[in-house]
This record gives C-alpha cells, structure tokens and sequence, in this order.
C-alpha cells in the first residue's frame, strides 16, 4: 500500500490525474484525461511497467461514455495499474498504443470489434477478428440485445414432449 | 517457388481446441500466417453480464475446458474483492488444493499432447489416462468431473467429503512413482530431442513485446515471475514451493518445465493437506437475502492468478445490482495466440507449427471467450 | 535431459510388456458400469409430494433449461402451486443451482447419468421420485447448509422491550430499519405463490421489489392497486401469505406484513399522497351510497372513487374505520395510522356522513331513492353467546363493547372503563386475546398489578388466535387456563358472578387436518370478580325491511352474494365483509374492491340499456 501511495505521488506530481482508486492491496486505478494517457503510458513502461496485460473497455451507456482500461503490471513488485479514460459514446476514436506495446494491437482489434472504438494508428484493428459475417452493431454495447438478435435470427425450438399431452396442457 | 495457402486447423490432432491458421508456405517454410479465432466464441462476456452474480458459476468454467477451476477462482476472488468479503481459512487451503490439482491435470494433458505433433502417442494415452485420476478425486470433491462449479464467492460450494485426503495423498504417491516413466519416455527420447531441441526459440525480447507470461516467461527471462510468488493469492504464502525458471527457452526447455512444475503442485497440495484447519466454515454468504438477490458492491476490480499458462484475470466491474456490469476475460494465451502466431510462427517449418502451437502453450477457448 | 544413449534402454521398454496397461478394457466398462461418486450430479429426481411448484428453480437456472409445466390432476392450495418442473437436457449444464436453491428440499440429483436416444425430444424431461428411466439408482447431489442459497431467518425488527411494555397502550412493533427491510425484502425468491393466497391479491413481491429497490413510491404504487388501508394491513392483517411464503418450507416465512408496513411508514407523506391521490377520477354521473365506514366500506369506496363515482358513506359512530377504529386495540394498531389511511380516503372527495345509523337516523329506503346503487358493509357488532347455564346474566360483559370503549379512552375520547381487579376472559380468538391485554394494560395503569384468567377449549397450537397473540399475551403476564370448556357461569345468592365452572378437555388432530376437543364429566371451578366473553360476533341487519329480510338468501346469519358481491333478487345492492364472509380485514378490503368492480359493471350496463 505504501508502495502504491508513493507511485501515486509520483504520478501527480508529473501529470494531471482526475481520480484515483484502490481496489486491491496490489492495485491502483488512475483516471485521466484522453490526451494524458500516452505519456503516462510511456512513463510507466519505463518505470518498470513493462508488460501491457490487457486492453479493453466498459460501456457507461447512461454516462455516454466508453471507458477503455488500460491494465500494465510490473513483475518486480507486483502492482497493477488500471489506467483509465473515457471516451464519447458518440464519436468514439482515439490513438492506437502500439508503438508502446505492440501486444496492443489485438486487444484494440477486440475492443473495436466488440464496442466500436477506433485506434487510429492500428489500421488492422479495423478488420473483424471473432465475428464473422456480423452484421449488428458492435455486440458487447448495452444497447445491443442477443435475446432479441437470437429471436429474429433464429427460430425458435418447439417442445413436443409427449408428458406434456399427458399429464397436463402446454403452458 | 509458388506460395501456397494452408490451413491448420479448426480440426486438426496438432491443434487444441478449434483454432485455426492461416498459412502461406514456401516449400515447407511457412511465409505468413494468420491466426483465425473465433471459432469457439461463445459470447461469454455478454452472458456474464445477464446472468446472476451466482448463476455464472455454470458458465464460467466453460471459458477454459482443461482448466476450468482458474475461472471460477478468479471470478470468486473478483466478488470478494469488490464486496470486501473474508473467506474462510479452511476454503483457502481447499481452493489451494483444487487449483493444484488442476494444475496438475493441465499440465499432464498438455504434457501427452506433445504425442500429438511428434507421433508419440505413448504420452498421450499415458497422461489422458492418469489424469482421469485426477478427475476421479474432483467428482468425489465436487461432484462434477470437467466442469466443477465448486470455487464460490465466499469460500468453496460443499466442504471435502470424509477420506478424501487419503485419497489425495494416494494418488500423489502414485503420480510421483509415475513421473520418471513420463521422464523416461518423453525427456529422455531422441525423436523428441530432434524435434525440440533448439527449436521454436522465445528470446526475450519477445516476452516482452507480446506480453507472454507463464512458462514461456519465465524460460526466457531467468527470473520467478509467476504470480504466486510475486503477488500471492490463497495461502500461496505460507507454502514452499519453487517455480522453475531459466535464460533460455526453447520448446524443449518449456516442455522439460512441466512435470518439475507437477512436483511443485503436489508439494503444495501435501503442506496444503497437512497445514489446513481440520474443520471450520468453508463459505460465507456474499450478501444477505436468496441468491437471486445477490448483489455486489459497485466497483471495478481486476482480480488475477498463475494458470498453467501464465497470468489469468478478469476484469470485473459491478454496478451494485444482481448482475455483473462488465467481465472482461483476460486469456493467458491471448498475447502469444494471436500477435505470436502472426508474428513468430513463420520462418518455421509447417510440421513444427502445431509444435509452436503446444508448446506456446495456445488455448483457443480463453482467446475466444 | 539428455538423450538416453544407453544399449539397454530399449530392454527397459520390455518390462511394459509385463505391466498392468493403465487403460480399462472395454469388456470391464460394459460388464461393471461404474459407480458414481457420491455427490454425483447426474440427472434430476423431484419428490412431487414436497415439491410446491414454486418455480425457483426455473428463476435461478442459468441457461434457462427449466420450465414450469402445469400439471391438471394437481390443485392449487394454500403454498402450492399445480406446476412441476420440467428439464431440458438440451440446455442443462447440470450446475445443481435448482437443487441448492429448492425452497421445498424435492429437487436432488441421482448418479444416474447415462441417456441415449435419437428422439431429442426424450431430452426434454419431467423429473420425478422414480428418475428418467425408472431404474433405482442411488442418490448422488443434494444440498446442505454449506451449498444453501437461501437466507431462510428473519430479520430481526425493531420492538419495545418486553418489560413495561404492559403498561401502556404504546405499539408494539416499532418497525423495520432501512438496512433490515432490504436484507429482509432481499430474502424473496419473487415466486408468486403468496399472491394467490392473499383475499386481496395482493402483488406482494412487486412490493416486496420495490423494497429492495429502494423504490418506495412504486410500491405505495403497488400496495393501493389492491389494498387502500395498507396503513391498517400493514399492521394487524392475518397475513395467510406468510403462511403460504415458499421460504417458511424451510425456514421464517419472508415478514411480509412488516414489508408492507415499512412502505408506508417510509415514504415521505406528499409522495405518499401524489401517487394515491393520482388514481383519482374525475366525477361521473353515478352515485353510491355506502352503509357502514369500516374496512369493507372504504375499501368499496377508494375504488368507486378511482372510478369517478360519487360515494357517501354512513357511519353509525364519531368516527370511520369500523373494526379497525373500535376493535383492534391501540398497541397493536396506533390511532394515527387509522387516521391516515382513512383521511387519505377523505382527500378523494368521499362524503363522510357519521354519526348517523341507517335505520335510526336515515331510512334504508331514503338511501335507495338518492344513490344509484347500495353497499353494505355494516359488519358484525352483535356478540354471540356461548350456551352455557346463566349467560344471559346482566353482569357478563361482552368484546365488542369493551373493546371500543378500551379505544375510545387510549385515543382519549373517553374514560377509562370500568372493570374488576380479577377477572376471567373467556375466548380463542385474536379478539379474545385483544380483550385480554388490554384489561392487562388497564389493570397495569389503574392497580399496578394484573390478574386475569384466560379461558380457551384448545391448547396452544390449536388455538385459531395469530401464534404471536399468545406468546405476547403470557409475556405480559396473562394467566392461561387451556383445554377448559365453560359450562357454567358461577352466580352466587346475592345474584353476583363469583366464577366460571370449566369442563376439562383434550384436543389432537383429526384426521381432516383440523383440531377434535373432546371434554370430559371433570370440572373446575375458576373464580373470579367479573367475566368477559369473547367468541364472536352476529350481523345486525335491522335497517332492512322486513320484506327484504324474507327475500335475502341467507346462510346461518351470512348474506349470500354473488362473486362481485351482488346481493341475489337486488341488483342495485351489493355486500361484503363479514356481513359476507369474514373473518378478517384484509378478506372485507376485497369485498369492497370486488364489489366497487361490480356496482361499476351494473351501472355501466343499466345505463346503456
């Protein structure tokens, strides 16, 4: 924990940090602004943060935001960082981190797959990775609903159970 | 020479899982290749999200067949973080003893899937057949033989059934009396010297630019990087135990890892038997009221832990209701199955892509999710 | 490791040859079918006897593989549903959450685990005690404390201390806190099957929802869609939906009544009255005049209301409320939650007209020429008597009586009665032991000491009074003298009551579920200063006319109505309460709704014709 307060401090005394949070004794989410995140990035893989252990992102659908989480992990002393920002629900683009961490590159595939943020920089992210032959919006949103693509798509399994007629009527 | 594309896989006995590969071979050099996942995804993450903090625990094993009880670890580790929740001591150890079991039955199936890409189906019936000793101990424990479901938020779903530890020690004697043979047949043979030796190199660099953690990480780094050591979850803390690490990875070296990494787990499982509380709670509710009205404080979480292929997480984000807001899946194999596989897999030969596959240690359903 | 360069190593690979193989020959698989271990979760077996077809098991399920089918050879009763679950093999992934889950302890798993068929629709099963393919096999998953996905213990709500509490007419119940409403109201599987039992159908897990929500104006929403004096219900109903809640199977019913009455308590007044007063109507042409202000009535009236209709209501007393304002004492149900409920009912334009008796102060026949249409609701008032020698003595006393005059000075609107410092309560009923604590309470005030005699047929468990009555009651020093039968009211030479003589009884349970006292020649004698009797109550239908008295259809002294609560021969005259049915405020608020639909249904048809 002492650890942790100390890369804090660290950290806001060089840049601009929004909010930060503890979930977990080897854990520390920081929130920052979008155009904050590639030098903060930058500074941690050479502090010691070297490995990029994954990419993804939450849809705050009632905010209109997406918020990509950025997870780096330092093997020495164990600590997970969260590095947070939120993006326009509406517009959502931002810069790819591959130059940083080239592992990035099918983390960004996945997110613009499954939520339809753009990184620009990764032109492949913009190819289909998981889905083919999707033809719905980007399927982790909120908005999108598998029960109703499910119904509309497929139909639907009849049960004809021959108990049904014996012992009782189809509810 | 014409370029000539190639498929490996979705079904092929060198690849495990259905998981496919796009190559372009110049002789029997393989030019390019792209990986093609997608093939065993399953939606997990959106399920997750409509489903009950509980009714989850039937899914989540199926995100990693060989596997399985990582995920509900991972997944119960998540809730007990966000909802600040103690678990009891005695469902420590026996998470302990489950996880290194499981450890041990991965790492025998993976260990006789080399049989697959080099012909030496020996192997592979021998450690298919010994891990279904392994599954015998999970039914009894848990009632299930693949897919669990016994790692709950809060502790573990049923407390051992009486004699188990018997039968636990009885089967590590067996597996130790075992391990030689396995030794004999696979590290000792020429064919397997031929093909793996000095083959399929992970300098690292390419640890690091890809991200790859594990076995494969800690081959190429000389350093102890696994996750029990360096951040321990359970009672990792209170056991000895020693992880296997060294300069220089070739495929050889992360198969020759396998079984010193069983010897380890049944190491922990021995401490873990004779350290644990005899009796004692095993489980503490997660909130009040039934379990459809579960909740979980809102918060978002990344709960981690060392699988047999490295570093293992979940991104876990509540929003205080019934449901999880948002799992994201951190697959251990993600980094070197899709990047590695682009990147790394050509220059080799097409016999030794499904080798790459193995002994990279590929799985393809924590890629799909 | 390196290669074995050895010349003997392939004579080491001989001894292979000589070993056990570590697979099992395909002969033994199919010659001894192995066993599965015990807590094997294999396909499903359900005890349809225990099983009350809650559906919990369809709710938890997480891929939805379980369907609750309706079963017709099976009857709805209190708690039980005619549904049974049925499997699809197809989508289970064999979790045992149902089994966890199973409020009724049926459902379990058997070590049975093979099936094979070409049929899919053989995968689709309705499991019972026998398994899918009626083979005996061993029981293999079951639940236990550990597994329990249940909360099965109440939540613990908020009381007053049970020394002193004797000496006041001070609530009993102070309610719940915040935190313990949601953990009780989390404690609800959401099952339906409480609705069903309720007399007013109440939606009670929409409420109880709502509760957990933390989204109190949406169950005000809830509880007045069937119920306008949840105010009343939330404190003193006979709540049968407890008796009926799935989770009481196992453990404490869900406190339900509790529920209801933190929504009330909770919400802040002017929500309170936004979303009551929003179901309002505006007027329509359509006048109904109400007899009697009591439970029945008003509920009759909050719905012609919500209708537009014009409602008068005649109250023979000061003040409405009927039973709940002149029978349920004081610290089980305060003056100011009556009042609420009631002046909630005034804020909706209802004309209140008290203190006016039909058939002494306005003529039945007057109210027939002004209003379109008639609710009667006038309750029961007249006490019964048991037949006992010298009942008719002038110095019995009777519940109704006291009970409103024991009301009348805790609201102080009157003095405190009169009463001995022994006396005897003859009763069984929740009303008799309404009698009963309050003298305690009133001999506590005026002597500081109390000595009261309760006289009861049953013993405890048979006793028709709420399980809680009793227990309250010894707590705050009643004397229970059980399985005594009056015969005789003691009377000395001076023609004053000295005693009761009691018969001695036994009671056990008949093979009808219900309890048989049998009384034998041994008597006692129980002596006391005064005697209170309280075993129920008649109808007074003296504002009828005698011509109607010939013509209404009656059983014993029950009017028979028609399920709206339509009097049979006359149309314009509806019924309800215990004039109807009785026994209890929550049954009389159906009434009133049932018939407020009905009086709606023949307005709106006689004005077409």
């Amino acid at each position: 924990m002492n650890s942790m307060n100390s890369i804090y401090e660290n950290l806001k005394s060089k840049f601009n940090i929004l909010g930060v949070d503890y979930p977990d004794d080897m854990q520390m989410a920081i929130d920052l602004d979008e155009k904050d995140i590639h030098t903060v990035i930058v500074y941690l893989k050479s502090i010691g943060y070297t490995q990029l252990s994954m990419l993804t992102c939450v849809d705050w659908i009632k905010e209109g935001v997406f918020q990509l989480v950025y997870i780096v992990f330092n093997w020495d002393n164990g600590i997970h960082i969260l590095v947070r920002t939120k993006l326009d629900r509406e517009n959502p683009k931002f810069r790819t981190i591959v130059e940083i961490y080239p592992g990035a590159q099918f983390y960004e595939r996945d997110v613009h797959e499954f939520f339809g943020v753009e990184f620009e920089g990764n032109e492949i992210s913009y190819k289909n990775l998981f889905l083919e032959l999707w033809d719905d919006m980007p399927p982790m949103r909120k908005d999108f609903d598998p029960q109703k693509y499910s119904d509309e798509k497929y139909a639907a399994r009849e049960y004809k159970s021959k108990f049904i007629s014996e012992v009782g009527g189809e509810k | 020479m014409k370029e000539v594309k190639l498929f490996l896989g979705p079904q092929h006995p060198g690849m495990h899982g259905n998981y496919s590969v796009h190559m372009y071979v110049d002789g029997d050099i393989i030019k390019k290749a792209y990986p093609l996942p997608g093939m065993l995804h399953r939606g997990f993450e959106k399920l997750m999200e409509r489903r009950l903090w509980m009714g989850n625990i039937a899914l989540i094993p199926r995100i990693c067949v060989v596997e399985p009880d990582i995920n509900e670890m991972v997944y119960a580790m998540g809730i007990e973080k966000l909802g600040n929740i103690e678990v009891p001591e005695r469902a420590h150890w026996i998470r302990m003893i489950i996880l290194e079991l499981a450890r041990i039955a991965i790492h025998l199936m993976s260990f006789g899937g080399i049989g697959g890409p080099t012909g030496l189906y020996t192997a592979s019936y021998w450690s298919i057949a010994d891990r279904d000793l392994i599954l015998d101990i999970f039914e009894k424990i848990t009632g299930a033989r693949v897919y669990h479901m016994y790692i709950v938020a809060g502790g573990v779903r049923k407390d051992l059934p009486e004699g188990i530890e018997e039968e636990i020690i009885g089967l590590l004697d067996y597996l130790e009396k075992r391990l030689p043979e396995y030794e004999e047949l696979i590290l000792k043979n020429p064919i397997i010297h031929a093909r793996l030796k000095d083959n399929i190199l992970l300098p690292e660099e390419v640890v690091w630019e890809l991200g790859v953690t594990g076995i494969g990480m800690r081959s190429a780094v000389d350093k102890e990087y696994d996750i029990r050591k360096v951040k321990p979850y359970a009672r990792y803390d209170q056991v000895e135990f020693d992880v296997p690490f060294g300069p220089y990875s070739d495929a050889y070296t992360r198969v020759s890892y396998k079984p010193i990494e069983i010897r380890q787990s049944i190491r922990i499982i021995r401490q873990s038997l004779e350290k644990m509380p005899k009796e004692g709670p095993v489980r503490v509710k997660i909130s009040t009221g039934s379990a459809l009205r579960w909740t979980v404080p809102a918060g978002m979480v990344y709960p981690v832990i060392e699988s047999a292929r490295g570093e293992y997480g979940y991104l876990m984000v509540s929003d205080g209701s019934e449901m999880p807001y948002r799992i994201a899946v951190r697959g251990a194999s993600y980094p070197q199955g899709l990047l590695g596989v682009e990147k790394y897999l050509p220059g080799h030969r097409i016999d030794d892509a499904s080798l790459w596959m193995d002994t990279m240690g590929v799985c393809a359903p924590e890629i799909d999710r | 490791m390196t290669v074995d360069k050895s010349v003997f190593s392939p004579i080491r690979a001989w001894k292979y040859l000589i070993e056990k193989p570590v697979t099992i020959p395909k002969k033994l698989v199919f010659d001894t079918p192995r066993e599965a271990s015990d807590n094997y979760r294999g396909f499903h077996i359900n005890d349809w006897t225990t099983c009350v077809g809650c559906g919990i098991c369809a709710e938890i399920c997480p891929t939805n593989a379980i369907n609750m089918i309706e079963i017709d050879s099976l009857e709805q009763s209190t708690g039980n549903k005619p549904e049974r679950p049925a499997i699809d093999y197809g989508r289970c992934s064999f979790c045992a959450l149902c089994v966890d889950i199973c409020t009724s302890d049926s459902l379990s798993m058997s070590k049975e685990y093979i099936h094979l068929s070409k049929d899919a629709d053989t995968f689709y099963f309705l499991p019972e005690s026998d398994g899918i393919h009626q083979i005996d096999f061993d029981k293999g998953y079951d639940r236990d404390e550990v597994s329990e996905l249940l909360d099965l213990e109440r939540y613990e709500i908020d009381e007053t201390p049970i020394e002193g509490r004797n000496e006041s007419f001070i609530e009993i119940i102070r309610g719940y806190s915040k935190e313990m409403a949601i953990a009780e109201a989390s404690r609800c599987v959401e099952c339906g099957v409480c609705t069903a039992t309720c007399p007013a159908n109440m939606n009670i897990p929409e409420y109880i929802r709502s509760v957990w929500t933390e989204n109190l104006e949406e169950g005000v929403d809830y509880l007045y869609k069937t119920n306008p004096l949840s105010n009343v219900c939330g404190r003193v109903c006979t709540h049968t939906c407890e008796t009926a809640c799935v989770i009481g199977n196992r453990g404490t019913p869900v406190a339900i009544r509790w529920l209801k009455r933190y929504i009330v308590d909770n919400t802040p007044k002017e929500d309170f009255e936004r979303v009551v007063l929003s179901n309002v109507s505006e007027k329509i042409n359509g006048k109904v005049g109400i007899i009697g202000g009591g439970p029945a009535g008003l509920s009759c009236a909050y719905y012609l209301r919500t209708m537009g209709y014009e409602v008068d209501i005649y109250e023979e007393r000061a003040l409405l409320g009927g039973a709940v304002r002149y029978g349920v004492p004081e610290y089980r149900l305060p003056e100011e939650s009556v009042k609420e409920d009631i002046e909630m009912i005034r804020k909706m334009c209802v004309n209140f007209i008290t203190n006016t008796k039909v058939g002494r102060d306005i003529s039945f026949e007057e109210i027939r020429n002004t209003h379109d249409a008639i609710f009667s609701g006038s309750g029961n008032w007249i006490p019964k008597k048991l037949k006992v020698i010298n009942v008719d003595h002038k110095d019995i006393r009777f519940a109704t009586k006291f009970l409103e005059e024991s009301r009348d000075y805790s609201r102080d609107m009157g003095r405190m009665p009169e009463f001995e410092d022994d006396i005897i309560v003859i009763g069984g009923g929740d009303v008799s032991f309404d009698v009963a604590r309050s003298l305690a309470r009133l001999q506590k005030i005026k002597n500081g000491k109390i000595n009261i005699k309760f006289i009861a047929r049953k013993p405890i468990e048979f006793l028709a009074a709420d399980q809680e009555e009793v227990v309250e009651g010894k707590e705050e020093g009643l004397e229970l003298r059980l399985n005594r039968s009056p015969v005789e009211i003691l009377v000395d030479e001076n023609n004053k009551v000295y005693g009761v003589k009691v018969a001695k009884c036994t009671s056990k349970l008949s093979e009808n579920g219900k309890a048989k006292t049998t009384c034998s020649e041994e008597t006692e004698e129980i002596y006391a200063k005064e005697v209170f009797m309280s075993v129920g109550s008649d109808p007074d239908f003296e504002y009828f006319s005698k011509e109607m008295m010939e013509n209404l259809e009656m059983d014993k002294n029950k009017i028979i109505v028609e399920e709206n609560g339509q009097v049979k021969g006359y149309p314009w005259l509806f019924a309800g309460g215990d004039i109807v049915r009785g026994p209890d405020i929550i049954t009389a608020v159906a009434d009133g709704h049932k018939a407020a639909i009905g009086i709606d249904e023949y307005l709106y048809n006689r004005e077409k014709i």
